[in-house]
């Protein structure tokens, strides 16, 4: 008998008992399986089945078969056995199978979702574009142990380098997970620095290893908050900018930039437009990746800042 | 233990992990047919096949006669009855439901998605449907961060791949720095630090090439199907090497350090005083000389020599719009 036969079959049989079964009566319900062998071997073999069960997740239950529990049974319990029912619309089945699929292949995300699909209509998931999300080279795994750590509100150590490069350790008490644009943030109480922090998983150095029960976060904490951008970089725009942009980038340029207001075509097809600016130097920067086909007009600082630039650039040897 | 059985062992657990799953599937929808099974479960159909024929000899000791699980696979179909204690799938584990949550709030989070309000839900029922003990205080804990930019064209993009339609797009290159259009056989959306993407055959430039969803001014129909050449895949990298290809080479000083989280560089070493070193592959120069020049000091260029000069000359013609 191969031995995925004899593993289904000892699920089915172990599913369908009312009451444990003992090894004695499992060995006689399943004859071709455990009883070619002696006694020892068929137990050896029924042990390492019961193994390979437990490992992807059917919950064995080992109890006494009587009040004396002079002897065990086996049984698995069926409401942790069962996925319980839940009411997905077509839409929502649908939404999680691409989500599921959007990851590299062979994810636990993907087995998940698969063994959602049973109670869906069939046929809907025909025709369903799909997506490719790539993370930011950050592995499943070490994405797992931050949710973890989140959910069950865990202390975490791990080494970090800063986005400016400097390499540490860090201890961090985890509050939440923030995502955005496709990289995730762990969001926690800094032990050393006493302040909360945001940490770009992608920047984390080593694994995140568990050190212990963690502190609760602040009333009305929110990961996301700690990870919010104003358009050029942290901190909330101070005032409002303009800029001409050749016709060739105008419309990429304004589109899909948060708080940009066009203000006039010219005649010559260039276009103005005002953005929020500062604080920082992120405008600044931002007007020069398009070169030529940017002018920084207002304020008088921006203009400034922009030519001090290209002077510096143009002094370089 | 006898040594075959040992090697025999991961993987008669790995197609019973699949069995668990797709029998009750199967159960809940007779006469499904075999490829669909097999594109919604990612099992080969030969060796969906082959578990199912050895389903066909299993049941419920000691396998009187109406305890054999009943298969039956006709002209593609397959039915599956008598296995009622099959009939629902087993629980998620943990670690599962833990990795579409997450997937599911990624996914969630990117703008222009046309899934994200019934993934929500999705996500809501499943966390209420597992339970606390499943999820913990995750559902709660994890948000989306405004930030990435918006692709309105994505939608249109989508459906073209779904339908293997060429179409014809106005394209803002940033490697040129101009506005084009173009035709294209589009393959695959993907999401990658920051931006969509799409796959696609240029017949512009005869390549395959990837351009940025944000950047595509507009889709239009040319009414032309396409075969798909395969070039789908999700994890690829997101510069093609071509032969002709330029390498650039920056030392990126701490503030510019944020350039290897935003493009796609082959090599990266650490320098001393928290510099980077990179190598960043790049067809045309244009669009190297205009990310150095952004970064003015913060960068050095380590080569090619020639785009020092470039820079400069850009630096030169765009300072003469400043009077």
């Amino acid at each position: 008998m191969q031995p995925l036969e004899r593993l289904v079959n000892l699920v089915a049989l172990l599913l369908d008992a009312r009451r444990p079964l003992t090894f004695d009566q499992i060995r006689e319900r399943m004859p071709e399986a455990y009883e070619q062998e002696d006694l020892d071997t068929a137990k050896r073999m029924f042990e390492r089945d019961k193994g390979i069960l437990r490992d992807i997740g059917v919950p064995i239950e080992v109890v006494a078969t009587d009040v004396w529990e002079s002897e065990q049974g086996y049984a698995i319990a069926k409401d942790e056995y069962y996925l319980p029912e839940i009411a997905f619309t077509p839409q929502e089945i649908s939404a999680l199978f691409v989500a599921a699929h959007a990851g590299r292949e062979g994810s636990s995300a993907e087995e998940a979702v698969r063994k959602l699909l049973y109670g869906a209509e069939g046929g809907i998931l025909v025709g369903v574009g799909g997506f490719a999300l790539a993370t930011d080279g950050v592995s499943d795994r070490r994405l797992t142990a931050a949710a973890e750590a989140v959910a069950a509100q865990r202390s975490v150590r791990f080494g970090y380098r800063t986005s400016r490069g400097v390499e540490g350790e860090r201890r961090v008490d985890a509050f939440g997970l923030a995502v955005r644009g496709g990289s995730w943030y762990l969001v926690g109480m800094d032990r050393e620095r006493g302040e909360i922090r945001s940490f770009r998983l992608s920047r984390v150095s080593t694994d995140i290893v568990d050190e212990g029960e963690g502190g609760a976060p602040p009333e009305g904490f929110r990961a996301a908050d700690h990870v919010q951008l104003g358009p050029w970089g942290p901190g909330e725009p101070a005032e409002r900018a303009t800029v001409a942009f050749s016709p060739e980038v105008a419309w990429w340029a304004t589109k899909g930039l948060q708080g940009a207001e066009v203000l006039l075509e010219r005649p010559d097809g260039w276009v103005e437009v005002t953005v929020p600016n500062g604080p920082g130097e992120g405008l600044a920067s931002w007007i020069l990746s398009f070169g030529p086909d940017a002018v920084a007009l207002e304020p008088e600082d921006l203009r400034r800042e922009v030519v001090r630039r290209l002077e510096a650039t143009l002094a370089a040897r | 233990m006898p040594p075959a059985d040992r090697r025999t062992a991961p993987k008669a657990s790995e197609r019973l992990r699949r069995l668990l799953v797709v029998v009750p599937y199967l159960v809940q929808h007779p006469g499904t047919e075999l490829a669909e099974v097999t594109r919604l479960f990612g099992v080969p159909e030969e060796a969906l096949v082959e578990d199912l024929q050895l389903l066909f000899v299993s049941g419920l000791p000691p396998y009187g006669p109406g305890d054999l699980i009943d298969v039956d696979i006709q002209d593609g179909r397959v039915w599956v009855a008598m296995a009622d204690y099959f009939g629902r799938p087993l629980r998620l584990t943990r670690s599962e439901a833990v990795a579409l949550y997450l997937r599911g709030a990624a996914l969630a989070a990117m703008p222009d998605v046309p899934e994200a309000p019934a993934l929500d839900s999705a996500l809501a029922k499943l966390a209420e449907g597992l339970g606390p003990q499943t999820l913990g205080e995750l559902p709660e804990r994890i948000q989306a961060a405004v930030g990435a930019r918006t692709a309105e064209t994505l939608e249109a993009l989508r459906a073209a791949v779904a339908e293997h339609e060429r179409i014809r797009i106005e394209y803002y290159a940033a490697s040129s720095a101009s506005t084009t259009v173009r035709e294209i056989d589009p393959e695959e959306v993907l999401h990658a630090i920051g931006n969509w993407y799409v796959v696609a055959w240029d017949h512009r430039s005869n390549e395959e090439r990837l351009f940025r969803a944000d950047r595509v001014r507009s889709v239009e129909p040319t009414g032309k199907r396409f075969e798909p050449r395969g070039l789908a895949g999700a994890g690829r990298p997101l510069y093609t090497r071509g032969e002709a290809d330029a390498e650039v080479r920056l030392l990126l000083g701490p503030e510019a350090r944020w350039v290897a989280e935003y493009y796609e560089i082959e090599r990266s070493e650490e320098r001393p005083g928290g510099s980077l070193e990179v190598a960043m592959p790049a067809g045309r120069l244009e669009w190297a000389e205009r990310l150095v020049l952004r970064l003015s000091g913060a960068a050095q260029v380590l080569g090619p020599p020639e785009l020092n000069d470039r820079v400069r000359e850009l630096a030169r013609r765009t300072r003469e719009l400043y009077g």
